[in-house]
């Protein structure tokens, strides 16, 4: 799990689990999350004097300089001691500024971000994008704030995944236990095509399926929540049971029912339209698809009255939702 | 090979937000059909793809596509980026058909993250 | 480089009639599993890698007058499209190979 595998210091249990979200933190938050942006430029031609004017005014310490559009350096607060000092309030930027810069990308992560404040002992840099835009700056007290900021936002939704949603399988005591999940789904409503399944695969991860089996049942649900978007008359339902040790899947549509079941799951075979076929369905693949991704699959169908395909997965015993993580 | 590796040798423009371009992208896989996405191409794979629909996210996001590839400068409409920035699926576009930028990636040394499927024992 | 070549080299099956393959020089690559922006996209002369085996890809590839389909991962084109590209003269061939790595052995070969 952990990334830092170097984590020297002692720390109690408590401790550690706040620590490590505050590390875990700096890998995900980018650059792009803390910076400041409306970033404050002046010229290369501008008076040091100006240059102080608008860092009282604007209550910054440090600001890029810009000329035509291109960033040629910085000037911090350090530069303008420097000018006074020798008496020189009315030298040119140019003169006093730093030329070379070093820059950070939007997209680095915090930590690249503090390392670079550790190698460099530099106090800010200014930011740019992948076409080397000036896109913000970045002090390391924009760093402390927005990651405090995040902790915050994170906070309420760490209370809620601390606990785990795979408990439900331990705490409460049936003789079989299960979660059932179900899903309208609407005819031709290609737009939102794959949003119960998107719902079905992250279901399962919360409650602690492992990668691999999300990725198989996600596999499976998306193909058979197309088909009811493909093929149905008035759309069909998506049916989940999630129990600690297997997991079933099923779509239900009351039509148009399908003539020959046998040909249906036969390779390459499809009754689609070239429009379905131009949106990259319809190869007569799926069925196969699901076939490959579950344990058991079986589809009961009538013309004029609707399909029923089952699917099911048998969850090995380290798979098992009841085992904690 | 690094994401930001992949968007300079295909010309591309990242499209979603604080993409992160360190990321590792272990293959490619060039296919329009979807459910040749779901059946081969492994995870973690960069799918290189004509078609700009929603359905091509979703598609990633199940079969965990590392990033998207859209070929010949597509740009999908705001509501595909939206969708992508929310699951986390970085999406480039770039100027040339799948051809040239298989071929160019292939040459830089990226693999086919494929599995071998559909072998006529299959039935 | 010729189509013999290419057969050659990606090991390729041959699934239409035998015939010289050597006298046809392909004008580049082309790659995409959706019709209409073959039809769209695609040159004279250029070889077509896909893994679409149905009937429909025949016609487009005797409309553009393409050198060959090349079709990817075995996918098994049915007797009908079979007969049909026997008729219009349009060369199938087949690898288990997927797309990607199709291309990038011809780009490797120098055909672009």
């Amino acid at each position: 799990m952990r990334t830092d595998k170097e984590l020297r210091r002692v720390v109690t249990d408590a401790d550690a689990q706040n620590i490590s979200r505050v590390e875990e933190l700096s890998y995900e938050l980018k650059v792009a999350d803390v910076m400041a942006r409306n970033v404050q430029t002046v010229t290369p031609d501008m008076q040091m004097i100006e240059v102080l004017e608008l860092f009282r005014r604007t209550r910054i310490s440090g600001a890029p300089v810009i000329s035509n559009g291109k960033m040629i350096g910085i000037v911090s607060m350090e530069d303008l001691v420097r000018a006074m000092e020798r008496g020189n309030t009315h030298a040119r930027v140019r003169s006093y500024m730093t030329a070379d810069v070093t820059t950070m990308h939007s997209y680095d992560s915090v930590v690249t971000a503090l390392e670079t404040f550790a190698r460099t002992g530099v106090g800010r840099f200014p930011v740019v994008d992948e076409t080397d835009q000036l896109v913000g700056i970045l002090t390391k007290g924009d760093i402390t704030s927005g990651t405090l900021k995040a902790l915050q936002e994170d906070y309420q939704e760490e209370e809620v995944r601390r606990y785990r949603a795979s408990h439900l399988f331990e705490d409460i005591v049936s003789d079989r236990t299960s979660l059932i999940l179900r899903y309208h789904i609407k005819p031709r409503d290609y737009v939102h095509g794959g949003q119960a399944s998107s719902y079905i695969k992250r279901a399962l991860l919360r409650l602690g399926a492992n990668a691999q089996l999300a990725r198989r049942c996600g596999i499976a649900i998306y193909e058979a929540e197309m088909n009811l978007i493909i093929h149905t008359t008035l759309g069909g339902v998506i049916w989940v049971e999630i129990e600690s040790n297997q997991i079933s899947m099923a779509t239900i549509d009351d039509g148009p029912g399908i003539a020959d079941v046998t040909l249906a799951r036969k390779a390459g075979w499809s009754t689609a339209t070239a429009d379905v076929r131009e949106m990259g369905f319809g190869a007569g693949m799926g069925l196969k698809n699901i076939e490959r991704c579950v344990d058991e699959m079986t589809i009961e169908s009538k013309v004029g009255e609707g399909t029923r395909l089952d699917m099911k997965i048998l969850l090995l015993p380290e798979e098992s939702f009841r085992e904690t993580s | 090979m690094r994401l930001k590796d992949v968007v300079q040798i295909i010309e591309g423009k990242v499209l979603t937000n604080t993409t992160n371009l360190d990321r590792e992208v272990e293959g490619g896989c060039g296919a329009d059909l979807m459910s040749d996405v779901l059946a081969a191409a492994q995870p973690q794979a960069l799918l290189l793809t004509g078609l700009c629909n929603p359905q091509v996210v979703r598609t990633a996001q199940m079969a965990d596509v590392a990033a998207i590839v859209f070929v010949r400068g597509k740009q999908p409409i705001l509501e595909v980026i939206e969708l992508a920035n929310q699951e986390n699926i970085p999406l480039i576009t770039a100027p040339y058909g799948t051809f040239e930028l298989c071929g160019r990636l292939y040459k830089a040394g990226l693999p086919s993250l494929e599995r071998r499927i559909m072998s006529t024992q299959d039935e | 480089m010729t189509l013999q070549d290419v057969i050659e080299r990606l090991d390729l099956k041959v699934l239409t009639q035998p015939a010289n393959f050597s006298k046809v020089t392909p004008t580049g690559g082309y790659t995409s599993d959706l019709l209409s922006c073959v039809m769209a996209g695609a040159k004279k002369g250029a070889v077509w890698i896909t893994l679409q085996a149905h009937l429909n890809i025949v016609a487009v590839a005797a409309l553009l007058e393409m050198s060959a389909i090349i079709i990817t991962e075995n996918a098994q084109p049915e007797a009908a499209t079979l007969n049909k590209a026997n008729e219009e003269g349009v060369v199938l061939l087949a690898t288990e190979l997927p797309s990607f790595e199709v291309i990038g052995r011809l780009w490797e070969m120098g055909l672009r």
